[in-house]
């Protein structure tokens, strides 16, 4: 087929803005998997249509936030940035005050606002503090993971690869498997995988004279470069298969990758 | 003091599909702007476009399971929603009487007028306005009115193909003209 042609009649905008009939839309998403110079052309008109509704954004009122939280059942959780301006002392608390001299009153009351505030702002920073700390620990955590997962794969002699491409459901996947020829320990690298449905999860297999055998399902977990799966030795091929949350005894589901030795 | 974390639009898809209620109001903060721009486009009554707005980012939030990255960009799954809802309030019984808006019959006879001096300079209609003519009123019909290409081939009193063609040239010229 002429993709060129095919870019230039106007599917791309017709199909990206909604416009297109069904028909069309099912078939501008094959052929888009299919010629990546289609898909290109869908993503760069996305991009400078994001571009432009970003221009022309309108910030809308405050109250449509607070309605769409009320409505989801988040707002009681999201726990609001209370602006230090917004406490003021109660007048009843200062009852005596209407006694004292009227400079007194307004130097008082200021003293105790000041505090206020003062105490408030203190408070908020104390929090911002605590969050920043607990930022970086996490950030300490995350990373002394993956200097631990980078030691795994290239501080052992020991340690051999095998790259898994990418099958027809999914030709862009890729993910490497690391093993250790001395303890047996395997080690997954999801270098680049879909993120799946919340019902599904990936499991990887060993083959064995052509069988499958289950090393174990994995989450896709952001802040970890490896995933530790079970012991293999001597397997020919390795493989992922996208399978039912929990993992299937036999791979049923789509192969994802997959890597000889 | 500025603690937001910042998300790929990856990160961002797969903590909503967790659910993760900090990642929605991070999607809040980032995209109402924009999507509000495009319902206001189609729907010029303030009030009204605050309460689509509303629905548009609930539907996100429960819809977001049925988001798949390989049909298209995040914002660009926002922005039908947020364009379907505005078009189906706007094509709503309540909604037309409220605005004591035309029938679709009579709006043939009065494409050329659009639909009112204002709502031209809002978002994209801004940069609509740059084609010419009849492929403006036909961009404008299909996009922002919501007319298939059936009701605007029987309004216009042109037949179907040459509806269709004429709208993909338009939009060829559009994607040119927001490079």
């Amino acid at each position: 087929m002429n993709t060129q042609e095919y870019i230039l009649s106007g599917i791309v905008e017709s199909c990206v803005l909604g416009l297109a009939s069904n028909e069309e839309r099912s078939e501008f998403e094959k052929i888009c998997a299919r010629y990546p110079e289609v898909l290109e052309a869908r993503i760069a008109f996305e991009l400078s249509l994001e571009k432009k509704a970003f221009e022309y954004a309108v910030t809308p009122p405050p109250t449509v936030k607070t309605n769409i939280l009320n409505r989801i059942g988040t707002a009681a959780k999201v726990i609001p940035i209370q602006k230090a301006s917004e406490t003021k002392p109660s007048s009843a608390a200062f009852g005596w005050l209407k006694y004292a001299v009227a400079a007194c009153l307004v130097l008082l009351a200021g003293s105790i606002y000041m505090n206020i505030s003062l105490s408030n702002k203190n408070k908020n920073l104390q929090a911002n503090n605590k969050t920043l700390q607990d930022n970086y620990k996490n950030s300490s955590e995350e990373l002394a993971a993956i200097k631990r997962d980078i030691q795994v794969i290239t501080g052992n002699p020991n340690i051999k690869m095998a790259s898994m491409k990418g099958q027809g459901i999914s030709p862009k996947s890729y993910a490497t498997v690391y093993w250790d020829t001395t303890s047996h320990d395997v080690y997954l690298l999801t270098n680049n995988l879909p993120i799946p449905a919340s019902d599904k999860q990936y499991q990887l297999w060993a083959i064995f004279n052509g069988t499958p055998v289950d090393l174990g399902v994995f989450d896709m977990k952001k802040e970890r470069l490896l995933i530790q799966a079970k012991n293999a030795q001597g397997a020919e091929a390795f493989a992922i298969t996208l399978e039912e949350r929990g993992g299937s005894p036999t791979p049923k589901g789509d192969m994802y990758v997959l890597g000889k030795l | 003091m500025n603690l937001k974390k910042t998300y790929s639009e990856e990160e961002l898809v797969y903590l909503l599909q967790q659910r993760n209620e900090n990642a929605f109001v991070y999607l809040y903060d980032n995209y109402s702007g924009a999507l509000y721009g495009i319902v206001n486009g189609i729907i010029i009554n303030n009030e009204v476009a605050n309460d689509v707005l509303q629905n548009v980012f609930v539907n996100i939030w429960r819809k977001i399971e049925s988001y798949d990255p390989a049909k298209g960009r995040l914002f660009t799954w926002m922005l039908n929603i947020a364009r379907n809802a505005s078009i189906d309030e706007l094509r709503s019984k309540g909604y037309r009487d409220s605005q004591k808006n035309i029938s679709i019959d009579e709006q043939g006879e009065i494409a050329g007028g659009i639909t009112g001096p204002n709502i031209d300079d809002v978002g994209l209609r801004k940069v609509l306005g740059k084609l010419k003519g009849e492929l403006r009123v036909l961009v404008d019909m299909s996009y922002f009115q919501g007319f298939t290409h059936e009701e605007i081939s029987k309004s216009l009193n042109i037949p179907l193909g040459t509806v269709k063609t004429r709208i993909r040239s338009a939009l060829t010229q559009l994607r040119t003209m927001i490079q």
